[in-house]
């Protein structure tokens, strides 16, 4: 078994050609970016190495930590609501009538791209026609906030369309890993009298760790480097209320013509996923976990 | 079973040869002498189709009259398209021909080397073609590397219909433009309307304060000296503020974008809308507005501020793009020829057939316009100087900061000293 | 539908004792049919928005009906955008990508998971980082390097960089599947001296459909609407997708927005077909009963 099992040449065989392409199309362009950053280049003349200079600046930009601490608001809020969906994974996997159709319209909205996503939120939160406003006035508030220009709301009516943009993905990768559980299991656990909380607690959630610990990673990473809605509904304004760290680092570079700085803000926005990431997989850690190794 | 795996390895090959067969096979100048030019353009076909039209047509002519050059159009989104500009100046790979903006976002690429001068269009082919003081837009340390086909300036827009019914004249002066101001709003009309989240629609409004108050140079020279501290410039932003604490703009202006804010004069719930001459064509001819609404359309001058130095003939605008050519390009002189007959065609054709006005002179007499647009074109002949859009002046970091701050001055953010402190900062930081 | 739901819910109402359950099954249809409602509306939304003019699009409520609906939005589109041609182009690479990328995702998690050697974890390492790197701080060295491999203005850039970029995303779908397969059928395969890429191949592969399934869904509604790659790799009109059809209604000062609305609705039909049909396979992939416990 143990030989078979670690046969050299199926091993690169079947990993091989995967690392290859991403250390070429990935890994190599990050490190020339992590170059870049130690460079004063408007991304057309020619670079002038100035060594740490922009990263010394990146500590002392007060914009950027603004943008970073927006990002890590975000990243908090997108983990928090993933026990959200979990819950409507497990409705949706329990075996109630029409559990198939709710999920397919559940997740309908995930096909949307970012484009119509912005659209859509950008009609709802109008100051004065938006659906939102014309609710709140109908209800008898005289004077409703006006959403995305308003520094105190703007983050937080952001948040709301991207949690919604990803809530489908998450259901998705819930409700599959719950249906992958053997359904023997869970038969085998009702004959010996176990309601459907306890089957919830004490078997599906056992199951699906790996999988919860997948999504909390992938909800903070990818809430660190997002970008879309942002970009599109306020472009991190008004002022940089609403800026993030990609969207920041998108304005200096392609905006601001200022390459060197936004390849230094790129690089450190990389470092900062990868803490995160350690930090999570430390507290996450289980004596009982599955090593990999 | 290896073979099952070498079976599998073999179809995703045959998958990327598929794949790769499809694709785009470029004949690398194969064909004798042909000669291929590279042009990107920034009017896609469904958001500017007129310009788009025109740049086909003129591109068709040329071809026919010049049977051995092949002109390559590229079309993107305007944002796209200075993306990609940058990632293709990053690698060194301009197209031949293309379309700059000017000063701020032209510099960098003339430092880099990547443009070509055109000074001797200028002495020669086109020599006297351009409006008095277009093309030093696109010149650094003296020399042209950009000829300029669009021209704009930006008056405050408003509806007649509005007007009238609260007995209101076109203001001549800032304290009757205040008291139109007052009047609507205590009717319950929003008086302008703003697209706050695009900074720069923002800073027209600004602009024009300065202008009249400062004079019409304050503002060049304040940007060129990188030296934002003259009282006038600060007065300004508080008149600003002034104009935000009498609602004189529409609700939550600051996160709305220039479409969403121009539809609200479109449908007349707001009376007055500033924005460039590139908007004439939907206030005149554009079947999708509604007629009356056109009828109904007018425009006034920015009124003048008694006390200030400024006179009512000065606009803020300018002209909008310009066509390069690469400094690497391996056909540079059938790449200029080709500039210099699109600029002259388009001179010829784009205010009748595009709705844009172009920085080389038009013969009003001779076309066939709208009222508005012929007023406006003499507007601009007439004018005593039109001021360059303050972002376009800038260089891009400031240019972007300038967006942002004159966000944070009409959202009050910032106070009337900071902003003009903030504008100082980023200006001296060079960038 | 309600009609359904509802006499779902009163056979087992019926079958149920307390009264309490009666009411918790009843308030959680009601909520269920709550989010579907919410759920479907930006898509009544997105077609109204597609038969509206420029003008009705921001004057009148988001889902006030067009005054005169604008069909020939759809035709405009349809003659003056390219779309038929963008429409395959759409096709072809989304469905390069997604195949290349399932199937060289799937050899790495199970060479990682399953298979034992030293690098390992290592290796596994490699991908995960790879999800935390901004895909905006990659384009310049990227575009040079395509350059470079004459890959500029052909499928091969969009194929290769989608699928690159989303196998970390797509193996880390994975890794918690494979992760909770039972090892006894790999014990099992291996005494009757069955071969590794057999048990990868006939069975390890058919175990995990449903991750598969998913990890499908995911990346093509990712590549469906990308399009920063198409905009900065492809110029050749011919080539490009229908995420850049809907860029080409974005004019300089103005937009067409019924032109980009009709454009987004087309682009929405065939992945919601997809979709509709493959997420029926998340749950098909157990019933073929693969996975016996």
């Amino acid at each position: 078994m143990d030989k078979v099992m670690s046969n050299k040449w199926i091993i690169a065989l079947y990993v091989l050609p995967s690392i290859i392409l991403i250390m070429a199309v990935i890994y190599v362009p990050i490190v020339l970016t992590g170059y870049y950053g130690l460079m004063d280049w408007d991304g057309v003349s020619s670079m002038k190495f100035i060594g740490l200079d922009n990263y010394v600046a990146l500590f002392k930009d007060h914009a950027f930590w603004e943008s970073v601490g927006h990002s890590f608001l975000f990243a908090l809020l997108s983990t928090l609501s993933l026990a959200v969906y979990l819950i409507v994974a497990m409705v949706l996997a329990g075996n109630i009538k029409g559990a198939n159709l709710f999920r397919k319209i559940y997740l309908l909205p995930m096909l949307l791209s970012s484009v119509a996503i912005a659209q859509l939120w950008m009609k709802v939160y109008h100051p004065t026609s938006g659906i939102l406003n014309t609710t709140l006035v109908s209800l008898g508030f005289s004077d409703p906030p006006a959403w995305l220009s308003d520094t105190k709301y703007v983050l937080g009516a952001l948040f709301v369309p991207i949690l919604w943009q990803y809530a489908g993905f998450y259901i998705l990768i819930y409700y599959a890993a719950l249906k992958n559980i053997p359904n023997t299991l869970v038969e085998a656990a009702l004959i010996d009298g176990a309601t459907h909380r306890q089957i919830a607690y004490r078997i599906k959630l056992p199951l699906i760790t790996e999988v919860i610990k997948v999504t909390i990673v992938l909800s903070v990473v990818g809430s660190l480097k997002y970008f879309d809605l942002i970009y599109v509904m306020t472009g991190g304004g008004p002022n940089g209320a609403s800026d993030v760290m990609a969207s920041y680092m998108y304005q200096r570079a392609f905006k601001g013509f200022d390459f060197g700085y936004g390849s230094a803000i790129g690089f450190f926005l990389l470092i900062i996923c990868l803490a995160a990431t350690w930090i999570i997989r430390k507290l996450t850690a289980t004596k009982d976990s599955i090593q990999y190794s | 079973m290896k073979r099952k795996a070498i079976a599998v390895w073999a179809l995703m090959l045959a998958l990327v040869m598929v794949v790769s067969a499809c694709g785009d096979k470029k004949d690398s100048g194969s064909g004798g002498d042909k000669v291929t030019i590279k042009l990107m353009s920034q009017w896609p076909e469904g958001g500017a189709k007129q310009q788009y039209n025109l740049v086909n047509e003129i591109i068709a002519s040329y071809e026919e009259e010049n049977p051995n050059v092949k002109i390559d159009l590229e079309v993107l989104e305007t944002n796209q398209y200075k993306d990609k500009l940058k990632v293709l100046s990053g690698s060194n790979s301009l197209p031949d021909v293309g379309f700059a903006w000017a000063a701020g976002f032209l510099e960098p690429y003339v430092k880099g080397n990547q443009f070509a001068t055109l000074d001797d269009l200028l002495q020669g082919d086109l020599k006297d073609q351009f409006v008095a003081g277009t093309t030093e837009a696109y010149a650094v340390d003296g020399k042209t590397y950009s000829l300029p086909v669009e021209l704009n300036i930006v008056p405050i827009y408003y509806n007649k219909e509005i007007f009238a019914k609260y007995n209101l004249q076109v203001p001549q002066t800032y304290d009757e433009f205040k008291n139109v101001i007052q009047t609507l709003r205590d009717n319950g009309v929003t008086p302008i309307t703003l697209g706050g989240k695009d900074g720069w629609t923002g800073s027209f409004w600004y602009m024009y304060l300065v202008d009249r108050l400062g004079g019409a140079d304050l503002l060049d020279k304040a940007i060129a000296s990188n030296d934002f501290s003259d009282p006038n410039l600060i007065e300004a932003a508080k008149m600003a503020q002034e104009l935000v604490d009498m609602n004189a703009f529409n609700k939550g202006f600051n996160g709305l974008s220039n479409d969403e804010a121009k539809s609200e004069f479109y449908n007349g719930k707001a009376a007055m809308y500033a924005m460039g001459t590139w908007e004439v064509p939907n206030l005149t001819t554009n079947e999708d507005i509604p007629q009356e609404f056109r009828d109904n359309a007018g425009y006034f001058r920015f009124p003048t501020i008694s006390g200030g130095q400024g006179t009512s003939d000065t606009w803020v605008g300018g002209v909008g793009v310009g066509l390069f050519v690469s400094e690497s390009s391996k056909v540079k002189e059938e790449a200029k020829k080709f500039v210099s007959y699109f600029v002259k065609k388009w001179g010829e054709k784009s205010v009748t057939e595009a709705g844009v006005i172009p920085a080389t002179k038009v013969d009003t007499s001779k076309v066939k316009l709208p009222q508005m647009f012929i007023d406006l074109l003499n507007e601009l002949s007439s004018a005593k100087k039109v001021t360059l859009y303050a972002d376009v002046q800038m260089k891009p970091v400031a240019s972007e900061e300038h967006h942002k701050l004159i966000q944070a001055l009409l959202g009050k953010e910032v106070t009337p000293e900071q902003f003009a402190k903030q504008t100082d900062d980023t200006l001296k930081a060079g960038k | 539908m309600k009609v359904a739901l509802e006499t779902g819910v009163h056979r087992k109402v019926a079958t149920s004792r307390t009264a309490a359950r009666k009411i918790g099954s009843a308030v959680l249809y009601i909520v269920l049919i709550a989010i579907a409602i919410l759920q479907l509306l930006p898509l009544v939304w997105l077609l109204f928005f597609s038969l509206k003019n420029s003008q009705e699009i921001f004057d009148l409520a988001p889902f006030a009906l067009p005054r005169h609906p604008k069909w020939e939005n759809y035709s405009d589109v349809w003659s003056s955008g390219n779309i038929d041609r963008y429409f395959i182009n759409s096709v072809v690479v989304t469905l390069g990508s997604v195949v290349l990328t399932i199937l060289l995702a799937s050899f790495v998690t199970y060479a990682v998971t399953r298979m034992r050697w030293k690098l390992s974890s290592f290796v596994l390492g490699i991908f995960m980082l790879g999800m935390m790197i901004p895909v905006h701080s990659t384009l310049i060295p990227l575009y040079n390097l395509y350059e470079k491999l004459d890959f500029i203005n052909k499928y091969h850039s969009l194929i290769v960089s989608y699928t690159a970029f989303n196998l970390p995303i797509t193996i880390m779908i994975m890794l918690g599947f494979y992760a909770v397969l039972p090892k006894e059928v790999e014990e099992a395969a291996i005494m009757d001296g069955c071969s590794i890429n057999r048990l990868f191949f006939q069975i390890i592969l058919p175990m995990t459909m449903s991750v598969m399934m998913t990890a499908a869904i995911i990346n093509m509604i990712y590549n469906w609407n990308e399009f920063i790659f198409v905009n900065t790799f492809i110029s050749s009109d011919s080539l490009k997708t229908l995420t850049v059809g809907v860029q080409n209604f974005i004019g300089q000062y103005q937009a067409n927005w019924g032109a980009i609305g009709a454009t987004l609705m087309i682009s929405i039909l065939p992945i919601m077909v997809v979709f509709l049909l493959l997420s029926n396979r998340i749950v098909e992939g157990l019933a073929a009963g693969s996975v016996k416990g």
